[in-house]
């Protein structure tokens, strides 16, 4: 089974063909920071009002050391723990993409903030800021929840291996960075910071197939384990929900102060339930909150792109393509 | 998507503003102060009603009113001509005629935006004062200021802005900033010839690309001319390192000249497929490997003999040379071209061969993967080209959007203006208006040949090439919507014939009006140089296209002959991006790329949703929440929507699910009518090198003389957000598999 201890090395026959394939369109999805053009952004950033560039410089702080909390969530517990190799195919793909992301908010981050004094604020923010300390907090507690285990031999071990997953997969990756988007868009639905939004364009699609992977790791635990799976488990993600919410919500208030034009704290709570009850959905679990989705331009974001190139770079292509040249195939 | 309509699409406009700023949570009584407000909640309700973007468009169109402040046309001109905006000329027309103007001006014009396409006129397109950034122009305003910036009597300043008020004809977006601005630079597109292998030529070229974009125009340039890597450089005794670090330095240079803010500076480069660097070129937009040898901001073309895909076709061997060796095979097409290359190669100067399908197939992966590497064809442009009847006039290369084709050389710097006509414009409920659509193009010939005397050039060059030839390119845009109206899909024999007949209309109808200008003005200086001057016109190329007029075009070969030709070139069918978004159509001769799409621009993000559809799935009840969101889910695809019936599944099919040899035999049937080329997207949701080359070579085959980018579609996507039903893991895995593991049988790609 996926979580038995281990260091399986079998990959014919191979058991779980769908995290191989997961494996494989996500090389076709590689980006690179260089494509990005930040600059664009510069005569925004001047032009902003005091409380959006708190926004944006709260923004900054936060994506300045969240991918790498998630980097060492997948290094520390995730690899070792998942015994398959096709699984840990993926896991090395993710490490690469998360590495990507945080190389994409270091260069963010150095294009926005000139001053070096201001870049040091900017990582020191997760000790210093309450809203991203917390967050931060809340990270390190789930990742130190596995820091004894070598291997999962009993139910309690496997449970607490799985609130692990579901934490980063649906609280950090899909709560936390999914609010964090959520101010980046709404700042290009304002015609605001182009380079930044084309950016987490790829972030999000790269976060949307993480997110997928550790669900699919889960259904796939659920198939073979469904023991582990009760009302106690559901009990327990819905509480690590709603912490992650309030530790979000805190972040919103602190990010939106009085309100901005179109985007208020009250907003984005609402939004942030929307979300969590979608996550609950996917893990077969009732819905906390039934709340709707207030945010309007999130909406967009669901739908195919189609850029201008006179205007962006479009981002919509593969790498990888196979075959060979033949002159009589049907298209 | 669970908005609620907050009040009709059809009701007043006080009472929607009301509605849409209720729903903001605001205070009625700050109307129109919070009207931004109510605006973006009106655009955010596209979603679920269409029509909502009309409304979202007339409560914009009332804030750029106010924006504006009171006094007409005339005021307005006279106010952006203080801040030293207008040029003197057109200030004197307008103030000599201000009354008859301002008559013309009709603001009720206004209500025919849609909301994205009023949303780009105010962002880009109005005049602002250079200070507070406050638009100086109403759009009705922006319309007659382009009208007059080309007119020579109010009569004609009437006629022009008619046309573009209804949305029947746009100028090209360099035209629409420009016209009657101090610097009218009113070209869309340059198109230079490859640097003499030179190091002087070479920085000379960086000179001219960077005077040239910064008033707004596209730029193509081929670099066929400069040695390749190893080759020996002379008067150091060192070995050059190809043309990669010149190209570097043009992509620096590209991207440093942003055009006012308005657009990014673009440029593409042309390389014929013999060059030595053939591969590492190929490479320059890949996003691994060493970055010191990738061009991020260029786009890239090959430049392609037929000699190359008869290769292919042979699977024989292909032979590379170093230009120095070989430095006539870049002035020779056709038979010439083909001695002249098998002559080296018996000479021995190839620098190294490899198999042709090789190369090609390393092309096919660079569009694959990058979208790049247009394949364009340099026998059939120099063939069917009006320029090319005198030896030593060469096409060389395509521009930005690979719709021209111009002879160029060191003097001269080819130059297109364009206009395209919204063919949606012209259709009623029983088909094409086939007279008013000739009369749309009369005005617009007239126009475009206006703006070669009006412009501003940037270099000596283009002004040379453009006085001498005159060449304009007429385009169209909104077949998909004429296609849509009619209820014809897209690979039907009917689109196929109407689509040509549309052609031949144009071109016969644009023929005859150069001949007129002829007649009132002259031929143009270079007319004699022609192939029209040795009584060859372009359809002639074609002896087997059957036009429908075969009687007019007599009629128009015997006028020809008499008077001469204005213009040396008069049609291209330019990609219309920024210009459609404005009339509110479909994209030049494109489909749909799908019934449901956002728009990423500088303005922002905008939904497009198909209205024909929507209209058709209301008048059979299905516009449903449950419909809309499965819409959605399918990422604008109703094929596998089973409510939906038949008739509308085929009808409403996307550019990946349509036959793409449909695209190339539409755009070879009306190839015989456009002297220039088109701009032709092809798309392939799953590429594999195998359907790449054979559509390719199809292409190639079916005698089109240009192609575009090959569109393709990310690996995997995101997770919707604001859709309630989960994706299935199932339906997940299914969706990668289609796209990854089996693009031969997959049927949603098709």
């Amino acid at each position: 089974m996926l979580l038995d201890p281990g260091m399986n090395l079998t990959l014919r026959p191979m058991r779980y063909p769908a995290f191989y394939d997961r494996y494989r369109a996500a090389i076709r999805n590689t980006w690179t920071v260089e494509e990005v053009d930040l600059h664009s952004d510069l005569a925004d950033l001047a032009r902003l009002t005091p409380a959006e560039l708190h926004l944006v410089n709260r923004l900054v702080a936060f994506f300045a050391t969240g991918d790498t909390i998630v980097a060492n969530n997948l290094v520390l517990n995730l690899y070792k723990h998942l015994n398959a190799p096709e699984a840990r195919l993926y896991l090395s793909r993710q490490v690469f993409e998360e590495a990507v992301h945080v190389q994409f908010y270091l260069t963010l981050l150095d294009t926005y903030l000139p001053d070096h004094t201001e870049r040091a604020k900017a990582f020191a923010a997760v000790d210093n800021i309450p809203a991203i300390r917390d967050k931060a907090e809340f990270c390190f507690r789930w990742i130190d929840s596995l820091g004894d285990l070598d291997e999962l031999r009993t139910r309690h071990d496997r449970r607490a291996f799985l609130l692990n997953l579901i934490c980063f997969a649906a609280c950090i990756e899909g709560l936390f960075f999914y609010g964090a988007f959520a101010y980046v868009y709404w700042l290009r639905s304002r015609g605001l910071l182009n380079g930044l939004a084309s950016g987490t364009n790829w972030v999000f699609r790269d976060e949307s197939m993480h997110m997928e992977f550790a669900f699919s790791v889960v259904d796939t635990v659920r198939a073979e384990e469904p023991d582990l799976f009760d009302d106690a488990l559901t009990g327990q993600v819905t509480r690590m929900m709603e912490e992650a919410v309030a530790a979000e919500l805190a972040f919103a208030r602190d990010l939106c102060g009085d309100g901005l034009p179109g985007l208020s704290a009250e907003d984005m709570r609402a939004y942030l339930e929307y979300v969590a009850d979608q996550r609950l959905a996917r893990l077969d679990m009732p819905a906390r909150y039934g709340t709707a989705n207030p945010l309007a331009f999130m909406e967009l974001q669901d739908v195919q792109e189609l850029s201008n190139f006179f205007e962006r770079r479009v981002s919509a292509y593969q790498i990888g393509v196979e075959g060979t040249v033949t002159l009589d195939e049907t298209f | 998507m669970t908005q609620e309509l907050i009040a009709p699409p059809d009701a007043g406009i006080e009472e929607i503003e009301r509605a849409c700023a209720g729903l903001a949570g605001v205070d009625p009584r700050r109307l129109p102060a919070e009207r931004e407000a109510a605006i973006a909640q009106a655009a955010a309700l596209v979603a679920a009603e269409p029509a909502y973007s009309m409304v979202a468009a007339r409560l914009l169109a009332r804030q750029v009113a106010e924006e504006v402040g009171e006094g007409g046309f005339a005021a307005s001109v006279e106010a952006a001509h203080a801040e030293g905006l207008i040029n003197e000329d057109m200030a004197r027309f307008v103030a000599a005629h201000a009354r008859e103007l301002d008559a013309l001006v009709d603001h009720g014009a206004d209500d025919r935006f849609t909301y994205f396409g009023l949303r780009t006129v105010y962002d880009r397109y109005l005049l602002r004062h250079p200070r507070s950034r406050q638009v100086l122009e109403r759009p009705q305003y922006f319309f007659l200021r382009v009208a007059c910036g080309l007119a020579e009597s109010v009569a004609e300043a009437a006629e022009l802005y008619g046309l573009m008020s209804s949305l029947s004809y746009l100028p090209s977006s360099p035209t629409l900033f420009n016209s009657g601005a101090a610097r009218p630079q009113l070209s869309s597109c340059f198109l230079l010839d490859s640097p003499r292998d030179e190091l002087e030529a070479i920085y000379e070229r960086y000179g001219q690309v960077a005077r040239l974009s910064k008033y707004a125009g596209g730029i193509g340039i081929s670099w066929s001319r400069v040695r390749s890597r190893g080759s020996l450089i002379r008067g150091t005794n060192g070995h050059s390192n190809g043309i990669v670090p010149w190209l570097r330095t043009l992509d620096a240079s590209v991207a440093a000249v942003n055009q006012g803010g308005r657009r990014q500076g673009a440029a593409c480069v042309y390389l014929e497929t013999w060059h030595a660097d053939i591969e590492e070129f190929l490479e320059l937009r890949d996003n691994t490997g060493e970055d010191a040898r990738r061009t991020h901001n260029l786009s890239l073309a090959n430049w392609v003999p037929d000699e190359f895909m008869r290769r292919v076709e042979a699977d024989a061997d292909w032979s590379l040379f170093d230009p120095k060796d070989v430095p006539e095979l870049v002035d020779l097409w056709g038979e010439e071209f083909d001695a002249a290359y098998r002559a080296a190669e018996a000479a021995g100067k190839a620098a190294h061969s490899l198999p042709a399908r090789r190369l090609y197939g390393r092309m096919m992966r660079t569009l694959a993967e990058t979208g790049n590497g247009w394949m364009t064809f340099k026998d059939a442009a120099n063939r069917t080209c009006n320029q090319t009847a005198e030896p030593g006039n060469v096409v060389h290369l395509s521009n930005l959007c690979t719709e021209i084709l111009q002879v160029t050389d060191d003097d001269q710097t080819a130059v297109c203006n364009l206009g395209s006509i919204n063919l949606a414009a012209h259709t009623g409920p029983e088909g094409m208006d086939w007279a008013r659509l000739r009369a749309t193009v009369r005005t617009a010939v007239r126009f475009l040949d206006r703006t070669i005397d009006r412009g501003f050039y940037p270099t000596p060059e283009a002004a040379a090439a453009n006085t001498a030839w005159r060449p304009v390119g007429l385009g169209v845009m909104g077949l998909a919507d004429v296609l849509f109206r009619l209820r014809l899909p897209f690979d039907s024999p009917q689109a196929l014939e109407l689509s040509t007949r549309i052609a031949e209309e144009i071109a016969l109808t644009a023929y005859g009006t150069s001949a007129d200008l002829a007649r009132e003005h002259g031929p143009h200086p270079a007319y004699q140089r022609t192939r029209a001057a040795r009584g060859v016109l372009h359809l002639d190329h074609w002896p087997d296209a059957r036009p429908h007029h075969p009687g007019e075009w007599t009629q128009v070969r015997r006028k020809v002959a008499e008077t001469g030709l204005r213009n040396s070139l008069l049609i291209a069918i330019a990609p219309t991006a920024t210009i459609a978004s404005i009339a509110g159509c479909y994209e030049c001769v494109e489909p749909q790329v799908s019934n449901l799409f956002k728009r990423e621009t500088l303005s922002g993000e905008f939904l497009q949703l198909n209205s024909y559809l929507v209209a058709d799935l209301k008048t059979r009840g299905l516009w449903t929440p449950q419909i809309r969101d499965a819409i959605k889910r399918a990422d604008g695809s109703v094929q596998d929507i089973a409510e939906i019936p038949e008739d509308l599944r085929a009808l409403y099919r996307t550019a990946w699910e349509l036959p793409q040899k449909a695209l190339i035999d539409l755009a070879a049937a009306r190839t015989p009518y456009i002297d220039q080329s088109q701009s032709l997207n092809l798309f392939m949701a799953a590429p594999t090198i195998g359907k790449l080359s054979s559509m390719y070579a199809y292409a190639w085959r079916s005698g089109l003389k240009t192609t575009y980018y090959l569109r393709s579609r990310p690996a995997t996507r995101i997770a919707q957000t604001t859709l309630t039903q989960a994706v299935t893991p199932e339906a997940a895995s299914e969706a990668v598999m289609c796209s990854l593991e089996n693009p031969e049988i997959c049927e949603a790609c098709q």
